[in-house]
This record gives structure tokens, sequence and C-alpha cells, in this order.
């Protein structure tokens, strides 16, 4: 095929001598055997040079005992060393295991208000695009614009705490609290900014899931004589497991990420209380100039996510095998 | 149930039915209006405190409304450095100027998103056409994009830091740093963005039947027409709402920018975070301001690409 109409396209214009080489060049391009390449190999490419290249030498800067404030030909191979101060350090384990909890806190209220608001939004008829655009635009606003505007509420004499003294003043009790220094109280602060962006994707994915419901097969049963309350549970719920799951997968990788309310909102305190394991290590890293313990810590936590990353990965691809399936 | 139902005359099961859709319909936006309040309160609040001129940014109790607007905030951050660096006061107004920080994001955003779009369009093109890479390419991209970002940034930062300086100090002995550089932001930016742009492109060229291409083929057009004449036009809405989506996410995006970028290349998102930790307390107005600034045109173009947002956010693991 390809020479067939490589010749169909020289036919109209003669060869020069000039162009020959020129002409060649380009048909070599077009050719199937390396037109496909092309791209891959720039990606490849680019993949290589800014993630892999860095990688390894992340790793090689792991084994060394050196810190940024000191020339880089100080440094000496250290073996090991960095890994053994990375997992004996509490404070490492104790970002790891908070930022598991405000993930697993949030993505579980995310998931649950957002497939309710799904629900009721599917019912709508006239109001339902109106609804769908209000409840979308927290996720298009930037996160760290979100991170303000929650210290802005949150502030001791803010209107989180006007709201709230009708219900305080009574008992005696100021009603200026400073939510964000006290430990629990912060970590609530930085979940709730979560939840308020990132509800608006999970309601996205369950709304989509809804609208791809057979609408046959409910009103087949409602003519049966299903209650609406057998059509959730036997019909719709089932049938939106995949949305379910993709909604969990992608919610939990944002999540496990999460950096940006923390730096607006509480820097990590009080103490360390709130401190995610990006945050710790941004602070390590950059604060302390600990480039050596950063480089091991990012290597044990990359090694620790993998297994999410591949399961992750692993669910969004079945998945999307089955979307194109039906679709062909 | 049943005996209750049977026991009912029709006019009352309808009576009754009517009654209770309703109570459903009353409950169901009674629900979506207090989200919709709970939505609206932060970005309200951010709104009113840039109208508000700096005694009235924090107050017990809070002012709901500005007693006295006023545009102060929005002069602070559009003025164009002409105020006398003397004052010192005025000297820390100077700094919270928009203008750099907004040059600086659409420049980085735009040819990052533009980079990612050509690349990644061309590679799905292949991709869908070819199979190029094998058979598990298309899901081995999607690691770039789970990785948490702080361990590309801490490796990133330490290749830009460290090793680019060495090897180019070795090659043309002269130490050059990517660190703090237009282009150390925009490739890796370009990077992270072309999971989202093979995956959303792979959804709408997916689309193109094949055999349009394959009779412009035999009817002698060349590989170069086909993409231009058949192709292209077919997916040049997708590329546009991938290009937006891509935008976004790179106009969003605060941690790389925050730590791959001091203190000459400023993005907008952490322009806004210097205030958060100035010395001279925090200024509320001015940061509203450019909050409010920031938000506006990224909700719009959200808003237009509202149907395909969760084909981005899904990897188009979940169509309408």
């Amino acid at each position: 095929m390809a020479q067939i109409s490589a010749r169909a396209a020289d036919l109209p214009s003669g060869r020069t001598a000039g162009q020959g080489a020129g002409r060649g060049l380009a048909r070599w391009l077009a050719s199937d055997r390396v037109f496909p390449k092309i791209p891959y190999v720039l990606v490849e490419g680019l993949i290589i040079v800014t993630i892999l290249i860095p990688f390894i030498l992340t790793i090689y800067i792991s084994l060394l005992r050196w810190r940024a404030n000191r020339p880089f030909e100080t440094a000496t191979f250290s073996g090991l060393s960095n890994y053994e101060v990375v997992l004996t350090d509490s404070l490492f384990w104790a970002s790891v295991g908070r930022t598991f909890y405000f993930a697993g806190t949030a993505v579980a209220v995310e998931l649950v208000v957002g497939f309710v608001l799904a629900m009721l939004v599917h019912q709508c008829t006239r109001s339902k695009k109106l609804y769908t655009t209000i409840i979308l635009v927290p996720m298009m606003i930037v996160p760290i614009v979100v991170g303000y505007n929650f210290s802005m509420i949150y502030v001791d004499s803010g209107p989180l705490n006007q709201l709230l003294a009708p219900f305080l003043e009574p008992f005696g009790i100021d009603p200026r609290i400073r939510w964000l220094s006290h430990p629990v109280a912060a970590q609530f602060a930085i979940i709730i900014a979560d939840i308020w962006q990132w509800t608006s994707l999970t309601f996205l994915i369950f709304l989509s899931g809804f609208s791809a419901l057979p609408a046959q097969l409910i009103n087949a049963a409602r003519v049966m004589g299903a209650t609406p309350w057998q059509i959730f549970w036997r019909i719709q719920f089932p049938l939106l497991k995949p949305a379910i799951l993709i909604a969990v997968i992608i919610r939990s990788m944002e999540a496990l990420k999460m950096f940006d309310p923390v730096v607006l909102l509480t820097f990590g305190g009080p103490g360390t209380s709130t401190q995610t394991v990006a945050y710790f290590l941004w602070e390590q890293v950059w604060v302390f100039n600990k480039f050596s313990f950063g480089a091991a810590a990012s290597i044990v936590l990359l090694v620790m996510f993998s297994v999410f990353i591949y399961f992750g990965i692993y669910l969004l691809v079945s998945q999307r095998a089955t979307v194109d399936r039906r679709a062909a | 149930m049943k005996t209750a139902a049977s026991a009912m005359s029709p006019e009352q099961a309808r009576v009754r039915r009517i009654r209770r859709e309703r109570r459903n319909r009353i409950v169901r936006h009674a629900v979506l209006l207090a989200w919709t309040g709970f939505i609206a309160f932060p970005i309200y609040w951010m709104v009113m405190t840039s109208f508000k001129d700096s005694g009235e940014w924090v107050t017990w109790p809070p002012h709901w409304v500005p007693h006295a607007p006023t545009l102060h905030n929005y002069a602070q951050i559009f003025a164009f450095s002409s105020i006398d660096p003397s004052l010192s006061r005025q000297a820390a107004e100077q700094a919270f100027t928009i203008w750099k920080g907004l040059g600086d994001s659409l420049l980085v955003c735009t040819t990052a998103a533009l980079l990612a779009l050509l690349l990644g369009t061309f590679l799905a093109y292949s991709i869908s056409r070819f199979n190029v890479g094998g058979k598990y390419f298309r899901h081995t991209i999607l690691t770039i994009r789970m990785i948490p970002p702080i361990v590309i940034a801490i490796s990133i930062l330490i290749y830009y830091a460290i090793l680019i300086p060495y090897a180019t100090g070795a090659v043309f002995g002269a130490r050059i740093s990517m660190f703090d550089t237009y282009i150390g932001l925009i490739l890796i930016y370009t990077v992270t963005t072309l999971p989202f742009v093979i995956w959303m492109m792979l959804t709408f060229i997916d689309e193109v039947p094949y055999t349009l291409e394959h009779a412009a083929r035999l009817m002698g057009a060349g590989r170069f027409t086909v993409i231009r004449r058949v192709v292209l036009p077919l997916v040049a809405s997708g590329m546009v709402v991938t290009f937006l989506f891509v935008f976004i996410l790179n106009w969003a995006e605060f941690l790389l920018a925050l730590t791959l970028t001091h203190p000459e290349v400023t993005t907008l998102t952490v322009l806004l975070n210097k205030f958060q930790s100035a010395s001279e307390g925090r200024l509320y107005g001015p940061q509203a301001a450019i909050g409010t600034m920031i938000t506006i045109p990224v909700v719009v173009l959200g808003i237009l690409i509202q149907k395909h947002l969760v084909k981005g956010f899904s990897f188009g693991t979940i169509r309408r």
C-alpha cells in the first residue's frame, strides 16, 4: 500500500536531482516502518532524559553521605546507611501513616457524598445542568486558592466561628477558636478542604455512571413492580460498581499526593500533626537540605507506593478494555 | 404492602404517589442547595475579601459584605512598578504586582501544554493505528502520572542542580543549571501531562474510522496529506479540549513550580503562596484579589470543556 501511494505521489512532478535526497528522506520518514516510531522515539527520549536519568541519579545520591550546603565533591559513599536512617525515622513513618489517614478519611467522605449528590442530580430534570455546573466548580479552582480560601475561613475571628457563635456562646465558650492551632482540628481542617474540592470529581464520575445506565432495564423493572429501593440495590448499584472502583483508584492516588493545602493552611503544624509524607520530604530536602536523606526516603516511598500504582494501573486498564470492547 | 395497595382505590394511590414525589423533590432540592451553599461559602468569602480594605480583612464580628467596598486590592496587584521603592511599605506593595507571575504562568503553561499536545497526539495516533510500543505501552505511560510528584521533584532537583551543571561543565566548560529556568519547568510539565494527553487523544482518535484513512491512501494521498486533510479535522475539537484540560492542570500545579523555581521563574501559584508567608503579616486583600484573578479564567475554561472533564480525569475509563 505504501509503495503504491508513494509512486502515485511521485508521478505528477518529475524528479530533479536536487530534490532527490530530500524526497528520499521524506519518503523514508513517511514509510510504515519508520513513521509510527518517530513520536515513540521522541517521547521515550524525553521520558528517559527527564524521568529515568534523574531517577537513577537519585538512587546514586541516596547512597552518599552529603548535605547540599557542602560542595558535592566532599560527598562520601556510605552504602545503605541513608536507608537505615529513613527506615528507623519515626517522623517519616508517622507522616506516611498520616497521609493514609487523611487520604482514607477524605476519599471515603467524597465517595459517599459524591454518590448521593450524583444520585439526586440524576433524578432532577430541569435543574440537572445547572446543578452539575455548580457542583463541578470546586474541581476547577486552583488547589492553592482553595487552601487560601479555607485559611481565610478558619481565621479565629472568621466567618466559620461567627456561624458557630450562637451555639457556643450560651455555654460560655469564646467562639473565637483557633482551628489551625489545634492538632486534631487542623487535621480536620485539611481533610475538609480536600473534601470541598474533590467531591466534585467523584460526583462527576458517578454522574457519568448514572447517565450510562440502561434506561430500558430500569423501566422494565419498574413496570414489573420493583420498588425504587429494589431498583437501586439490584440494578443500579451493581452496574455502578466499575465507576465506584475508578473513583476509588483515581481519588486515592491523588489524595496520597496531598501537599498544597498543607502548605497553605498549616505548614505541617502545629508540631508535626498535619505533615503529610509529601510535606515531610519537601521540608527535609528544601528546608533542611538533607538531599541524601530525601533521595533515600523518596526511593522508599516509591517502592511502598509501587504496589498501589501497579494495582491502580491494572484496574484502570482492565476497565478501559471493557469500555473499549463495549464501544466497538 | 401488597394488601395495603389493594385496599386503596386507584385515586388514593395516585394522590399518595404525587405526594411522595413532591416530598422527594423538596428533600432533593434541599440537599443540593445545602451543598451549593457549602461550595459557594469559601468562594464568596474570597471575592468579598478582595473588595475589602485592610481594616476590614479580619474583624470581629466579620463583615459579610464590605462596608466600604474598594478596588484598592486590584489596583495594587495590577499596579505597574511606578511606586517609589524608598518607602518600605510601598516597596512591599510593589512586590505584589501580578504581572510577572501572570506572564510566567501563561508562558510556561501554554508552551508545556502545546508541546505535550503535539507529542502526545502524534504518539496517540501511532499507538492507535500502528500499535507502537506494544500492547502495554499505553498503560506503562500512566506510571508517570501515578508517581507522587514529590519523588519526581526530588530527583529532578538533584538532576537540574547537580548532574546538568556537572555535565555541561565537563563538556562545554561552563556550568549551566536548569534549576529555576523556563525550559526546566516546561520540560517537566510536558512530561507529567503527557499521560493525560495520550489517553485523552486515544479516545478521540480511536473514534475516527480507519477506513476513511485507508480510502484516502488508496486514492493516492500521501501520509501527511491524510493526516492533515482527514485525521486532523476530525480530531481538532478533541485536541482543543485536551489542550485546555492540560492547560488547566498546569495552571493549577504548585508542588513542582514551588520546588524547581526560586526566585527567577514565578508562576501564579507560587506567587500566591509567597504572600502566605509574608514577613510583615499576611495581606489577605491582595491575596484574595490574586486568588480571584487566578480562578476566573480556569473556571470559565473548565465550564467550557465540562462535558469532557470526566474523560480526562478518568483516563477514558468512563464514557457518557
